[in-house]
């Protein structure tokens, strides 16, 4: 009967919808994937990670001295840039560093390219380094980076007919944060997120006094500023029971071994008034316009049946 | 000018006049029954963020997690199972019961009270139950009584208008996108929904529009033209399933209560089960292609902002391409065989799917793009106007309503198997063929089945014809009217390809009526 054909239809639903979100969670969008497409600036560089380096964190962030034994734990990464041989603007590329490892940078030219048996040289900054060609066409460096002044760009300059070359830039990893300002209302609460794809040392937040940073930590009030750890690589604050006063920029910082990242949020608060001054006046069109169509048919009814009564005299003459 | 002899009838669809308006109307509130739980895709992470709940926490809450996974696709397959389905047939109770206009004002009221109260939600809980079911039933309650007052308002030129309201969604959706944003990076999400459940109220002016047509069942002398006679005939009854029962109210079970309201005699009809089975399995590789355009593009190593332009290309010709269906769909040449218009757009459809495999570039992808817009654009623009065709506008209302049952299940399971290819085989292409593979399926089904229809249609009229030409001088009007509605439980397509015929049986009516 109808009643238990509906009942278990309902029910066919809910079961789908939860297995539509169940089935959901192996998307193939990962969110993992998706950063690594996003850190790609150039269409012709291609990444090789190897899978060891992102659990690099917390192993090596208690040391702080590095006896040269060491450095045999360090974690390898690879990272390649493809030259097409067409002259023009530097390829470039980031290469997020968040603690001391081994990284391998290396330079390749394509083979349909022009440039036959180029000259390279590897720089950083004015300084040339050694490399070494695994292969015809590709020349590679390897580098230790234990400090952080061994951060900085790296490039390699190939020379034959034509000069082409490419920039790696080591650095340490980039937050993501909201580059758009917060809105939010007063009496409300504000929320700031902090994510970074490696797990940093330590979480920071700051809020702006002035031209100065105060760091927001436990002295602050617990009831206003509420700092989350949601996982080691994302952070929140919360700030509560807003008011004007709490607009203005906060920081966050987080602390890698190699150097901290920062990250800017712009906090506005609005009043009430903001958004209820379009809606008031988008609901009083509303209600002119939907009775000014009721009074026209209203109208337009009766003079209709004006008419009629007139088409009904004619007849009858 | 009516003869005397009409003057206590009501003439049949009027075709224009106050109907363009009403059309404006249904171009409103059908835009924002589809676009707008796609537009709030924008705010979504936001509000994650907001209530601090990552995605495996609130899994249950399908509508919000499911298009933070799939991003605009997901929201966008999510548009039409949403509120169509959950609500679909208790639409076609209250419009039945009610007419279209207190429907519609209803939903939008309830539409804008639910965003309103959604701007102060303190929980996703709250927040789903405010946007996810008040809001989402109110837009469900806009859509069928949009479509349903179209079919009362239009007959020769319905195609034209069902291309034309259909086109709302698709412009509603850019219109939206674009709102949503900017309101936004202004207001922040509260603000927006605040000022969203106002923007929502218009439906409420929407439904002001759907003047209530008051035809009660006419047999028309409307100017002979080439295609019309016989749906005049057949189609111009205003409460047609509830004249058919008996009046008396007491004394009826709870079965024939809800068989009055929702015509479920419709499961004899030929012409029904065919677009009931052609559509049910069209829709399990429908939607698929969409929700997962956007990541199989990132896949192929194209960034976000390309990506989303390539739905933003299939939105634009979309909504080209559904006004177009309509003037095409209401020429001489197709309007008769307008199911073979329909099956072909559906396996036009599939092959685009079965196509795209094979383009691996940007360009390519740019033209699957376009192809796939207007293939989604025209079996949009038909979807309705090939049930009303089949049908008839008076049991349509019943028949969208168990159409929508019968689809929720496989709309529902299309994306989700589409992610689970993707998933076992690593690779989008079999979703594709999957995808391009039962639509066109469903395409072949639909023509060799409604070729089939066309052919019995045809007998049944020559049989009737025959019947007909006994006892014409005798019968009264009366006699006339209940013996159309008799026949028109057995076949509904108002245009069988013997306009000849067609055109003979009207002189003869012509001849009694102005008796």
């Amino acid at each position: 009967m109808p009643a238990t054909f509906y009942g278990r239809c309902l029910g066919r639903l809910l079961l789908l919808l939860l297995l539509c979100t169940s089935v959901s969670g192996g998307s193939p969008t990962d969110p993992a994937m998706t950063t690594q497409d996003s850190n790609q600036t150039e269409v012709n560089s291609v990444t090789k990670m190897q899978a060891g380096h992102e659990s690099s964190g917390p192993g090596v962030a208690t040391e702080k001295l590095k006896p040269a034994g060491k450095e045999n734990s360090y974690n390898v990464s690879a990272h390649e840039i493809l030259l097409s041989g067409v002259s023009g603007a530097p390829l470039e590329k980031n290469v997020p560093v968040p603690s001391p490892a081994k990284v391998e940078l290396t330079c390749k030219l394509d083979e349909n390219s022009n440039l036959k048996n180029p000259q390279v040289t590897w720089k950083k900054g004015n300084e040339t380094i050694s490399h070494t060609s695994k292969t015809p066409n590709s020349w590679t460096v390897q580098l230790t980076i234990s400090e952080s002044s061994q951060l900085g760009s790296y490039s390699c300059i190939l020379k034959s007919e034509k000069e082409v070359s490419a920039v790696f830039h080591l650095q340490v990893p980039k937050i993501e944060g909201k580059e758009k300002p917060v809105i939010t209302y007063e009496g409300d609460r504000a929320v700031m997120v902090c994510k970074t794809e490696y797990n940093p040392k330590a979480w920071t937040w700051y809020m702006t006094n002035g031209t100065e940073l105060v760091a927001i930590d436990k002295i602050l009030p617990i009831d206003k500023f509420q700092i989350k750890r949601q996982s080691a690589s994302v952070n929140r604050l919360e700030v509560l029971k807003l008011s004007k006063e709490d607009r203005g920029v906060y920081w966050c910082e987080a602390a890698f071994d190699l150097g901290s990242a920062k990250m800017r949020f712009e906090l506005r608060v609005l009043s009430i008034m903001a958004p209820l001054k379009p809606f008031v006046a988008i609901v009083a069109e509303v209600a002119i316009l939907v009775t000014t169509i009721f009074l026209y048919e209203v109208y337009s009814k009766r003079k209709g049946k004006g008419g009629e009564k007139e088409l009904d005299q004619t007849e009858r003459l | 000018m009516p003869a005397p002899a009409e003057a206590g009838r009501a003439p049949g669809p009027p075709d224009g006049g106050w109907g363009w308006v009403v059309l404006v109307g249904a171009f409103v509130s059908i835009g924002f029954a589809y676009a707008f739980p796609k537009g709030l895709a924008i705010f979504f992470k936001e509000i994650q963020d907001f209530f601090g709940t990552s995605y495996s926490e609130i899994a249950w809450v399908s509508s919000i997690s499911l298009a933070t996974t799939y991003g605009a696709g997901c929201a966008q397959y999510l548009e039409v199972s949403d509120p169509q389905f959950r609500v679909g047939p208790i639409s076609s109770i209250l419009v039945n019961r009610y007419g279209s206009r207190p429907v519609v004002m209803f939903g939008g009221l309830l539409c804008g009270v639910g965003m309103i109260s959604a701007a102060f939600c303190t929980s996703i809980l709250q927040l789903y139950i405010c946007v996810g079911f008040i809001t989402g039933f109110g837009l469900a309650l806009n859509l069928q009584p949009s479509v349903i007052i179209i079919g009362k308002y239009f007959l020769k030129r319905r195609p034209i208008a069902n291309g034309l309201a259909m086109a709302g969604s698709p412009v509603m959706l850019c219109t939206l996108a674009l709102l949503n944003q900017f309101l936004f990076d202004n207001f922040g999400w509260r603000g927006s929904f605040l000022i969203l459940g106002a923007i929502l109220l218009n439906c409420c002016v929407a439904g002001a529009l759907f003047r209530p047509i008051g035809a009660r069942t006419a047999l028309v002398t409307a100017p002979v033209t080439e295609e019309g006679e016989d749906a005049v005939k057949r189609n111009i009854t205003e409460d047609g399933p509830v004249e058919n029962k008996p009046e008396e109210e007491g004394g009826k079970d709870c079965f024939e209560k809800i068989n009055q309201y929702l015509d479920f005699s419709l499961f004899k009809h030929r012409g029904f089960l065919i677009y009931l089975i052609g559509n049910v399995l069209m829709f399990l590789g429908f939607f698929a292609p969409i929700v997962f355009l956007a990541p199989y593009a990132k896949h192929t190593g194209i960034d976000d902002y390309s990506a989303a332009f390539l739905l933003s290309i299939l939105a634009i010709v979309d909504m080209f391409a559904r006004p177009l269906t309509g003037i095409i769909a209401n020429s001489r040449w197709v309007r008769p065989r307008i199911q073979y218009f329909f099956s072909f757009a559906i396996a036009f459809n599939g092959a685009c799917h079965l196509l795209c495999p094979l383009a691996s570039s940007y360009t390519g992808l740019i033209v699957y793009s376009s192809f796939f817009g207007l293939a989604f654009g025209m079996v949009c623009a038909m979807l309705f106007e090939t049930l009303m065709d089949l049908v008839g506008a008076a049991r349509f209302t019943s028949a969208v309503g168990l159409v929508t049952i019968a689809e929720c299940c496989t709309i529902l399971l299309g994306p989700p198997i589409g992610g689970i290819l993707i998933d076992a085989f690593g690779d989008y292409k079999y979703m594709f063929i999957k995808c391009g593979t039962v639509m066109v399926l469903a395409g072949t089904f639909l023509f060799i089945m409604n070729y089939y229809n066309y052919r019995m249609l045809a007998k049944e009229e020559k049989e009737r014809k025959t019947k007909e030409e006994d006892p014409k001088s005798v019968r009264t009007e009366n006699e006339g009217k209940k013996n159309w509605n008799k026949d028109s439980t057995q076949d509904g397509p108002e245009l069988e390809p013997l306009r000849e015929k067609g055109e003979g049986v009207q002189k003869e009516m012509n001849g009694t009526i102005e008796v």
